[in-house]
């Protein structure tokens, strides 16, 4: 029996790359590192124009009291500027440009952690999760540090998502089929950290040939098991994994470690084991390149900060000319307009995509009440009802019918015959509902003062 | 930049110096409003043959009136209105044939255009247009023709299909003849068999007289997952269990069979009542949308001075489903029933 929640797509799965290994990219002429590359407070440089930098070297660090954590170059070489750009989430950040000399000069900072892990308290391994720069690579790049103080004594299961629900992406399934070994360790760490007795693999069931390479890592350890889960969208949402495997409903606004969970990306796990192993902090990831308009597309591992355009032209180049360049995958991903963008420590994938591949519908949008959305949605919300409390300004209806629940997986537009963009209002719903809250929130405060 | 060599051929492909940005999801499934429309006319069409070979040539050419007609309005009403609906998503084809089909073979061919003007441009039209009207047309077209009462109550005999244009009521040419659902008013059992009344041997309006042949549409639009379960099968049980337990008529059983068979239940269950459009769009609501027809049904062919009740009691549950759909709603992802418990608790 596999694993799986009520609601949700069954989505083309495209996945193109699952056969190719992994090609190892060390020499992007330039790369282009945001000081943003998690949710929290920005890395401040700490670097200069003209400075020369080896992989691995801190180029951002964040004060220790705040949210965030430090960033690190990527190649080593000269620092060419220090600029305001646009990254993948559209927002303006600073960036780090550095010009790669393609020595591959790896910094002194970067040793082997030496002693066992068992010695090391979970204090420890915590700071040196921090300190490696280590942020969910998933998707919402929460800091990782942070996830782990936030669940110690409140979980008792970890839980390695290796769902990697979204069509196209294989770059959680190469790794595990490529470096089990690296997250089997770092989920061992990671247990460590946060003080769990049990933890758990769940991979969608579209990935079984990875059972035997986990089992043969895992060996003995008991304490580590590995899950099959149905393979549906969005199964790697983290409310929809806590479901599948314990049951547990995650009420709205709670975090997994409320229903004793914590729950770590099959990535992030392997660039804590990295960081241990090897001392080298979280410089590089596996992008899985690929679209209809890629000529060879297949799984990467390039330094953060590696430009979009020079991936394709490593993927054997443009196949046909491409509408949209998407970050991440096609349900969740971002549209990028820079074909330059660089990537970050929570993208996935590249995905170029034809215009014939995105067909535009010539019929304006008009929902028929079809009812899909509501049978598909697995936060069980009446998607259409937000949608048009939305078209007529009606937030306070929007959040009646729960637009804040929405996890945004888009699985409402997907299957939306009138071709309402409806994940898309809802989203305008929330940041709505969000502001005036705040606003609320701060007349009130204003008046108390008063 | 501009161009990126693709090296399997060695050919430079063009790279825009800006993409298009668009929000997610940049993947879709290739369902349309056309696709389902056209699955609705698939269903639909056995039904509609069975029809036009019991009533005769007559009938064919009441539906393509109709259609033509459905078709003519909704354009013409796009454009006065300067609405941007596209002809192409079928809706007024499938209210053409469904309007048709609710017709007896035998009534004037303007009657169809006043019924598709009504449906198309007065209740949905006027409304908003497609996705906005709160009744359904064609139904609400028929009760507005039932202003003709004599014209849509008198049905040709089925044993002689009305092959000619020209028919006048009450002459020769046409025989009228008692539907089983006038018998059953009248508390008696019909002349027609069981079988005559599952495969449509019987008099009636043009596409409702074969169960079969919409039951067999139905589970069509079931296994294509256009329509769910939930209402025919809620209206179609409660109309069975209420006229099982309260018969008209000595043989419960019969006359429960009877009552299925007759008039315009499997038409309006299946095909009418299920209209996304003016049907709930939860789950619950379904059943509760359901379970409402069926008993208004039942009510209005006991009590109510017309025999046919499936017309009436779909257009007063289509006035409510904004309510039963608020009864109706999942429960959220997460949500506990305590909070209420817990706040009532603190109160008191």
């Amino acid at each position: 029996m596999a694993y799986t929640f009520r609601g949700g797509i069954h989505v083309e799965e495209y996945k193109l790359t699952a056969k190719s290994r992994t090609q190892i990219i060390n020499d992007p002429p330039t790369v282009r590192i945001s000081m943003n590359q998690s949710i929290g407070a920005p890395a401040t440089p700490t670097v200069k124009v003209g400075d020369t930098v080896k992989i691995g070297q801190v180029i951002g660090e964040v004060p220790e009291t705040a949210l965030g954590c430090p960033v690190h170059a990527s190649v080593s070489g000269k620092v060419t500027a220090i600029n305001e750009m646009r990254v993948t989430d559209g927002s303006m950040n600073r960036t780090v440009v550095i010009e790669n000399d393609g020595k591959n000069e790896v910094h002194e900072s970067v040793v082997p952690f030496t002693k066992s892990i068992t010695d090391v308290s979970p204090e420890e391994i915590t700071d040196i999760i921090r300190r490696a720069g280590i942020t969910g690579m998933g998707g919402a790049a929460f800091p990782t540090y942070a996830k782990i103080k936030s669940a110690v004594g409140k979980a008792e299961l970890l839980i390695v998502n290796c769902a990697e629900c979204e069509p196209f992406i294989t770059a959680d399934h190469r790794l595990l089929l490529e470096e089990a070994e690296k997250v089997v360790g770092g989920v061992k760490i990671l247990m460590r950290a946060v003080g769990v007795p049990r933890a758990v693999i769940a991979v969608e069931d579209n990935k079984s040939n990875v059972k035997n390479k986990l089992h043969r890592q895992i060996g003995n350890a008991n304490f580590i098991s590995v899950k099959f889960l149905k393979t549906k969208y969005p199964q790697g949402d983290e409310r929809q994994l806590i479901y599948a495997l314990t049951g547990r409903e995650l009420a709205p606004g709670k975090l997994p470690a409320d229903a004793g969970c914590v729950i770590f990306n099959a990535a992030t796990c392997a660039a804590v084991y990295t960081a241990f192993a090897e001392g080298m902090p979280l410089v590089r990831r596996i992008v899985t390149v690929t679209g209809n308009c890629v000529a060879s597309p297949g799984n990467f591992s390039a330094p953060i900060g590696t430009p979009a355009s020079y991936l394709v032209e490593m993927a054997g180049g443009l196949r046909k000319t491409p509408e949209k360049m998407i970050a991440g995958g096609p349900m969740m991903g971002q549209a990028q307009w820079d074909p330059d963008m660089p990537t970050k420590k929570n993208t996935s994938a590249l995905l170029l995509l034809s215009k014939s591949f995105s067909k535009k519908q010539n019929s304006p949008a008009a929902c028929i009440r079809c009812g899909r959305c509501v049978k598909n949605c697995p936060m069980r919300l009446i998607p259409a009802y937000i949608a048009s409390s939305v078209m007529n300004d009606d937030m306070k209806s929007a959040e009646k019918f729960g637009a804040m629940s929405c996890v945004e997986c888009g699985s409402c537009s997907y299957n939306c015959p009138g071709k309402v963009e409806i994940v898309q209002y809802i989203r305008v719903a929330k940041n709505n509902i969000r502001t005036e809250n705040a606003r609320m929130k701060a007349a009130r405060e204003a008046a108390e003062k008063k | 930049m501009g161009y990126i060599m693709n090296k399997n051929s060695n050919k430079q492909v063009e790279m825009p110096q800006l993409l298009t940005v668009s929000p997610s999801p940049h993947l879709k499934a290739p369902v349309t409003t056309g696709k389902i429309m056209l699955d609705v006319l698939i269903a639909l069409t056995p039904a509609l043959i069975w029809g036009i070979y019991m009533a005769g040539i007559r009938a064919a050419v009441i539906v393509l009136i109709s259609v033509v007609s459905c078709v003519i309005f909704e354009g013409a009403s796009v454009k006065l209105m300067g609405r941007k609906t596209s002809l192409l998503d079928l809706s007024a084809v499938v209210t053409g044939v469904i309007l048709a089909m609710n017709l007896p073979v035998s009534v004037p061919l303007w009657m169809p255009v006043v019924g598709s003007f009504f449906a198309i441009v007065v209740v949905k039209q006027l409304f908003g247009g497609i996705g906005k009207n709160i009744v359904n047309p064609a139904l609400a077209a028929r009760v507005f023709l039932i202003s003709w009462a004599g014209e849509m109550t008198r049905f040709p005999s089925p044993a002689e299909p009305v092959n000619s244009l020209a028919v006048k009521l009450g002459e020769a040419d046409i025989v009228s003849s008692a539907t089983p659902l006038v018998s059953l008013k009248a508390g008696e059992l019909p002349e027609a068999t069981l079988g005559d009344t599952f495969v449509g041997n019987i008099g009636g309006c043009i596409g409702e007289v074969s169960a079969l042949f919409l039951i067999i549409g139905g589970l069509y639009l079931i296994i294509r997952r256009v329509i769910s379960w939930h209402i025919p099968v809620a209206y179609i049980a409660t109309v069975a269990a209420l006229t099982y337990v309260f018969p008209q008529a000595n043989d419960g059983l019969k006359f429960m069979l009877y009552e299925l068979t007759s008039g315009g239940l499997m038409l309006g269950a299946i095909f009418m009542a299920t209209d996304y459009v003016t049907s709930p769009i939860t789950e619950n609501g379904k059943l509760i949308f359901g379970v409402g027809c069926g008993a208004l049904t039942v009510l209005i062919r006991y009590f109510g001075g017309y025999p046919e009740g499936v017309s009436f009691a779909i257009l007063i549950m289509n006035l409510l489903v904004w309510y039963i759909d608020l009864i109706g709603a999942p429960r959220r992802f997460g949500k506990v029933k305590e909070k209420r418990k817990k706040a009532k608790g603190k109160e008191s």
